[in-house]
């Protein structure tokens, strides 16, 4: 039993994980600019899909480092071309247009790469299990938690010791101020989209992985995304990131009692903060 | 262009509408693409009884027109096979739902009550999929049809006859936009646009605002779920993708595409949106980055919609 | 019994106090300025009287009742009504459709779903009596966001008027108006404090509205209260000319 629940709670932590990577991004992006981006879901299908046509050239490795870069590429020259018109608009229409983006992506990569499944290729040490006794603890989930940490941290040391990092934060509390003081804030959105679209790329590529690949690997991730974000709190990343861990432990655990109910969980309380805590766990009042 | 005053638009419209099946098949339509399109103005006139009037974001409709749908549907399968049983049932399920949800989220606003919208409507799409001992999972509810009209003197053939089943739709409809027009002309109603106009004005004036956004909710969830019972009968066939994110999605676009401060804009943007969906997934495989496409440019080039440019333009 | 009467007042922002200690009472039928230096507080103590915000400490009492805690739409229906010192009114509907709806809602129909052809009449004339009072009749079918910003502030205060307050208050009235508009909106205040003995309470910079309309005059200054009293001791009162002077050192 013991096993069980150890092995349920292990999932549900690495579930968390990426759920938490994921609304991390999203998380940025709608503290600093406002958007909610709908099309997260894409941009994470699009850092898996990347990272498996580099693979031939670049190997595992290569194209684990390299495909979230390009990804956030592509979400900065989105975010200039198209969702930069949208700042201090009503923001229904930031939502249908990353909404109308969300389906040309799914199109997209399935023109791109086909409609069928893709296996994605990890290396053979990462896959095999770090010991018999607890045979769920293969050398790639553990990898993926560690990795999902490091990029959290690096997250933590961007956003509190490098200018970009104390800018966005400073924006993100008061950006009239923020531009008053001669910050370009056109170009700090910009790099906060990409910083975001950064981290979705680099869940695809986990993802893939873990999932394997498909034009619709996007959209089971993003509602948890959402829910992580009203459960930790709308404004706060340490409440998002504490959102997803809690709301991915929760679906574990609840898989080893009640297994139907292990999605459904994350709805109840998703639920259960908006009846006692509408600002979230971490949220700030006022925020909405 | 001169502006038609509100009688004549309005005379305009119907005539349109009660018309339709008649020149519908000479402009290379055919007359279930008229009643799909009523249904759809229908769930947009809703939704936009609170995105237009109200100024309340919702994006997670389609989950009260999935349960109009569901609850008509299994009630004509399982419990009576009544057309109007089944409707009422369908209504009443998704004004329920409407009505328990409405204070989860009416203290919220601007993104964070679309987030919680899109995420409730994902619940009852997940129910939909998972409940599949009712709901028939990702199969949907089939092997039931519409039930003819008993009234009594005569028995209206719905099923056979598309016409018929078209001036159902079109009376239902009728009724449905009388009743969401009496309440927008109304005391009730200005409350709503004062709402819109400025919500801490209206606070300000002794306006009970989360009170009066419940009630737009429901009243929007209520028409919307009728529409969604006239999906069901239209398919004879209900599946999850009624309630998908996708599906809110669309009813938001048709607003905003006729012009969410008109009343009759939504059912513009749902004759445009439907006529073109049904024309490119005729033509093409890749109409899904057709669709989003159109969202991308309805949103960088039309936000005001047609009937707001139309406005415009006869402003002096 | 006074109307409105505050007890001791605070309204801390973390460590940042905005209002300390403040106390004020006011009779029916007064008209009450207050005035301070930029940053003394003074609309921060509107927001606690009108129930925009909670106080930290003290309470309000209205009428005789507490309504410290009482919510701002509550409040309105108890009889406080007020304008804010950026014009907050329904841009994109007309003067006329602005004023119906105050009237509707303090003739206690906002729930209704449908008007009688008497009670729509009753409003319909109440509207008018109301256009004509704010001079405003000529303009009743123009969209409130078109208006110059005189005619917005009219509007603002007459749909104030519209819910049939005991008393009202107008943060800034004449904020960012030319000498004709602050003239013809001083004119339009004194109008209805004579024309419906209504109780006004008024934040103001301008002193020649000030000392034109008020009875009473209260100073604050950096959040504390400073001086209270008619327009002729407070001119003459040391402390309060140290204050203004001082911010201009």
């Amino acid at each position: 039993m013991t096993q069980l629940l150890l092995f349920n709670v292990f999932n549900g932590l690495i579930i968390g994980a990426f759920y938490a990577l994921m609304a991390l991004g999203l998380s940025l992006i709608l503290n600093l600019s406002g958007v909610i981006n709908f099309a997260h879901g894409g941009f994470l299908a699009i850092g898996g899909y990347l990272a498996y046509t580099l693979v031939p050239y670049l190997g595992f490795w290569g194209a684990l480092v390299v495909a979230p870069v390009l990804t956030a590429f592509i979400g900065i020259l989105v975010e200039r071309v198209l969702i930069r018109r949208l700042y201090g608009r009503d923001p229904l229409y930031g939502l249908l247009l990353t909404f109308g983006l969300a389906f040309m992506i799914e199109d997209g990569t399935r023109l791109i790469w086909g409609a069928q499944s893709l296996p994605f290729s990890i290396p053979d040490w990462l896959s095999s299990p770090l010991s018999n006794e607890y045979f769920f603890l293969t050398g790639y989930r553990v990898f993926m938690v560690l990795l999902v940490t490091l990029a959290v941290a690096a997250l933590f040391v961007i956003l509190n010791y490098t200018r970009l990092g104390i800018r966005i934060r400073a924006g993100t509390l008061d950006l009239e101020t923020v531009s008053v003081l001669g910050v370009n804030v056109r170009v700090l959105r910009n790099l906060n989209f990409g910083l975001g679209i950064y981290l979705a790329g680099l869940a695809g590529v986990l993802a893939a992985g873990m999932l394997g690949l498909q034009p619709t690997v996007g959209d089971n991730l993003i509602m948890p995304s959402f829910i992580a974000i009203i459960v930790g709190g709308l404004g706060s990343l340490p409440g998002t990131l504490v959102g997803g861990l809690l709301i991915g432990v929760a679906s574990g655990v609840t898989s080893v009692f009640f297994p139907s109910a292990s999605e459904a969980v994350i709805y109840v309380m998703m639920a259960a903060v908006l009846i006692v805590r509408p600002r979230g766990l971490f949220g700030e009042e006022g925020r909405f | 262009m001169p502006k038609l005053d509100k009688r004549t638009a309005d005379a305009l419209v119907w005539a349109l509408l009660l018309t339709a099946p008649f020149w519908l098949t000479h402009v290379g339509g055919y007359v279930e693409l008229g009643s799909r399109v009523l249904i759809y103005a229908l769930a947009a006139m809703a939704l936009n009884f609170l995105l237009g009037f109200t100024g309340v974001l919702s994006f997670g409709h389609a989950a009260y027109f999935g349960l109009g749908a569901y609850g008509t549907a299994l009630t004509i399968k399982y419990l009576c096979p009544s057309t109007p049983v089944g409707m009422l049932v369908g209504i009443l399920t998704g004004t329920f739902a409407a009505a328990l949800i409405g204070p989860m989220i009416v203290r919220l606003r601007g993104v964070y009550f679309a987030m919680c919208t899109i995420a409730f409507g994902q619940v009852f799409y997940f129910i939909a999929f998972r409940w599949s001992s009712v709901t028939g999972g990702d199969d949907g509810v089939s092997a039931w049809h519409r039930m003819p009209l008993d009234l009594g003197f005569t028995s209206i053939d719905l099923l056979g006859n598309n016409k018929a089943f078209y001036y159902f739709a079109l009376a239902v409809f009728a009724v449905c936009a009388a009743a969401m027009a009496f309440l927008l002309g109304s005391p009730f109603g200005r409350t709503l646009l004062a709402i819109r106009e400025n919500e801490r004005r209206a606070r300000f004036l002794g306006i009970p605002v989360d009170r009066h956004i419940w009630a737009s909710w429901v009243i929007s969830c209520l028409f919307v779920s009728v529409a969604g019972a006239l999906y069901a009968l239209l398919n004879d066939f209900v599946d999850p993708r009624a309630m998908r994110w996708d599906q809110s999605g669309n009813f938001v676009i048709m607003a905003v595409l006729g012009g969410m401060r008109s009343f009759w804009g939504p059912l513009i943007g749902a004759a445009i949106f439907i006529v073109l969906q049904d024309y490119v997934s005729s033509e093409t495989q890749n109409w899904m980055s057709f669709i989003g496409l159109f969202f991308v440019l309805v949103v960088l080039f039309f936000p005001r919609g047609v009937l707001g440019i139309i406005q415009r333009k006869a402003k002096p | 019994m006074s109307l409105l009467r505050v007890d001791s007042i605070s309204k801390n922002f973390g460590s940042l106090i905005a209002v300390n200690n403040v106390s004020m009472t006011v009779e029916p039928g007064e008209l009450r300025a207050i005035i301070g230096p930029n940053g003394a507080g003074k609309t921060t103590f509107f927001n606690l009287i009108s129930g925009f915000l909670r106080p930290t400490s003290g309470h309000i009492t209205f009428d005789g009742a507490d309504i410290t805690d009482l919510l701002p739409a509550r409040r309105v229906w108890r009889g406080i009504a007020r304008t804010f010192q950026v014009t907050e009114v329904f841009p994109e509907l007309s003067v006329h459709e602005n004023l119906r709806i105050p009237v509707e809602v303090a003739s206690g129909f906002r729930l209704r779903p449908w008007l009688s052809r008497v009670a729509a009449e009753a409003v319909g004339a109440r509207v008018s009596e109301l256009l004509d009072m704010g001079g405003l009749a000529s303009k009743a079918d123009r969209l409130v966001g078109e208006l110059a910003h005189g005619d917005q502030r009219a509007t603002e205060i007459i749909m104030a008027l519209a819910l049939k307050p005991q008393l009202l208050l107008l943060d800034e009235p004449t904020a960012g108006m030319g000498d004709q508009e602050t003239y013809e909106i001083t004119r339009l205040i004194r109008r209805l404090h004579q024309g419906s003995k209504l109780t006004i309470v008024l934040i103001e910079h301008d002193m020649r509205v000030v000392f034109h309309l008020a009875d009473r005059i209260m100073v604050l200054d950096q959040g504390n209260f400073l001086a209270e009293g008619t327009p002729k001791e407070i001119a003459a009162n040391k402390a309060v000319q140290s204050a203004y002077l001082g911010q201009a050192a």
